[in-house]
């Protein structure tokens, strides 16, 4: 198995709040690991660390076998122009999609290999067509997000992660701003990219997307990892009590089984 | 008071005041340009983290938009030529002024447009992999510049009527050429009217164009 990307021992505080202490994972090809955590347990700074949309405050970095940055006396030192160019090696998905208003929906999947990457424009059409074909709105290529449905719209920014080849995909709370009928189409997409090998972390609320989906669990708290591994061990059998009760929290209000058919 | 209106000076003096409404626009047209232009620096400095940028960018817009016009126009022409190492004429002085306050209000719709995006945006493209200018370029000010165009479509009406103010120094534009007129003509009731109507049609058909403009951006959300 190659490591895609291996975290050390990532801390990140904002002034005197902090929020990483500690974190140490490592992510191989093809994997899919599902975040969990109560809000402010650190879950979202640490998928945007690794992407540099925040700088880590110690700790490092690896990705594909190479730290990230330099090594200077007073911590690791982060040139801009390196984490340009890491940022286009991963993608991100926003739990508001972040579409470019101003771009039709092939456009805003074209932006990132015709400015970042320097395609061609033959080359940056057939990538917009092949991913939006992927995400099934193919048929919505001349239309603007403001026409699009949420679910639809955050396919089309998962389209737009995709067209750049990611090495590895960031989904933060990708499904937390949508309407609950329009989440399935969303997890699906997320699904079969899982399913295909594509390398994912993903930080969700969608406990059942993450019991089908992920390789291996993890539950923040404290912006450390309280627990982690597959997840019938994480989700089903908990051991650690803050694990449980952030479980019974999500499990209070349920269906009984036969509404479920 | 019986007065018997009589227009007739006013149109033999038709050339003196196509003299006038010329020297008008190109006054109004150069400052227009150079002080949107120079605007966008201004403004991205004071947008800037850098205190280097930021703060003579925020002192040069507070002197500007705290001072009357005219007060600027006239220390450009009575007391700037004193220690300026190149001659200053009424044209020079009144541009300077006008530009210089256009920077200044500019600048500040500029700031408030990008400022008016939404963060994600920036973070989109940023994720994309885009450097600074690429987010800037490429999304955030194609968007901006939608939301500013009224503001600044305001500003070129406010522009318009200001430089009425280099009358002051006898630089030759609509107002001036009037003031001239009437003076050897004894005609102002006729002279300040013809002017007043001038400036209207010159100014009237954009502020219609603005409304329309705001209400289909309005519309918009």
């Amino acid at each position: 198995m190659t490591e895609v990307l291996k975290i050390e021992n990532l801390h990140k505080s904002f002034g005197d709040l902090n929020v990483l202490n500690g974190i140490d994972l490592s992510v191989a090809k093809g994997d899919t690991i599902v975040i969990l955590g109560a809000s402010g347990s650190g879950k979202s700074t640490l998928l945007r660390c690794v992407n540099f949309m925040e700088i880590p405050s110690s700790g490092r970095i690896v990705l594909q076998g190479k730290p990230v940055g330099t090594e200077k006396a007073d911590g690791i030192n982060y040139p801009e122009k390196e984490l340009t160019g890491l940022r286009a090696r991963v993608g991100m998905v926003f739990q508001h999609f972040n579409l470019f208003p101003h771009m039709n929906v092939k456009q805003n999947v074209m932006e990132g290999p015709r400015t970042v990457l320097k395609c061609n424009q033959a080359e940056c059409a057939r990538r917009a067509e092949e991913y939006l074909d992927k995400v099934g709105l193919g048929w919505k290529a001349e239309a603007f997000p403001s026409q699009l449905s949420g679910g639809q719209q955050q396919r089309v920014a998962i389209a737009r992660a995709l067209a750049m080849e990611p090495e590895i995909m960031l989904f933060d709370e990708a499904t937390s701003a949508l309407d609950p009928e329009l989440v399935g189409e969303v997890l699906e997409t997320m699904k079969e990219l899982a399913d295909e090998g594509m390398t994912m972390l993903i930080v969700t609320h969608e406990l059942g997307f993450a019991y089908t989906v992920a390789d291996r669990v993890l539950f923040l708290a404290d912006g450390k990892i309280l627990e982690q591994g597959d997840p019938e061990k994480v989700l089903i059998h908990p051991q650690q009590e803050g694990t449980k009760n952030f479980l019974r929290g999500h499990g209070s209000f349920r269906l009984p089984e036969p509404v479920l058919d | 008071m019986e007065h018997v209106w009589d227009f007739s000076a006013v149109f033999s003096n038709w050339y003196l005041l196509l003299i006038g409404l010329k020297n008008t626009i190109v006054l109004a047209v150069v400052c227009l340009v150079l002080g949107l232009f120079f605007g966008l620096f201004v403004g991205a400095a004071r947008y800037s983290g850098n205190r280097l940028f930021n703060w003579p960018a925020t002192a040069f817009v507070e002197i500007f938009r705290n001072t009357p016009v005219l007060v600027q126009i006239m220390w450009f022409f009575f007391a700037f030529p004193i220690i300026s190492p190149f001659d200053i004429n009424a044209f020079t002085a009144a541009a300077l002024g006008l530009t210089l306050n256009t920077v200044a209000f500019s600048s500040e719709i500029y700031r408030a447009g990008i400022q008016s995006i939404h963060k994600g945006q920036w973070e989109a493209a940023k994720a994309l992999g885009m450097n600074y200018s690429q987010q800037m370029g490429r999304i955030i000010l194609p968007q901006a510049v939608r939301r500013m165009i009224p503001a600044f479509m305001n500003r070129a009406v406010e522009l318009v009527k200001m430089t009425s103010l280099a009358s002051v120094i006898a630089y030759g534009e609509l107002m001036h050429q009037a003031k001239t007129i009437s003076t050897i003509e004894f005609n102002p009731i006729e002279m300040y009217t013809s002017v007043a109507l001038i400036f209207f049609i010159l100014i009237f058909p954009f502020t219609l164009l603005v409304q329309r403009f705001e209400i289909r951006s309005k519309a918009k959300g």
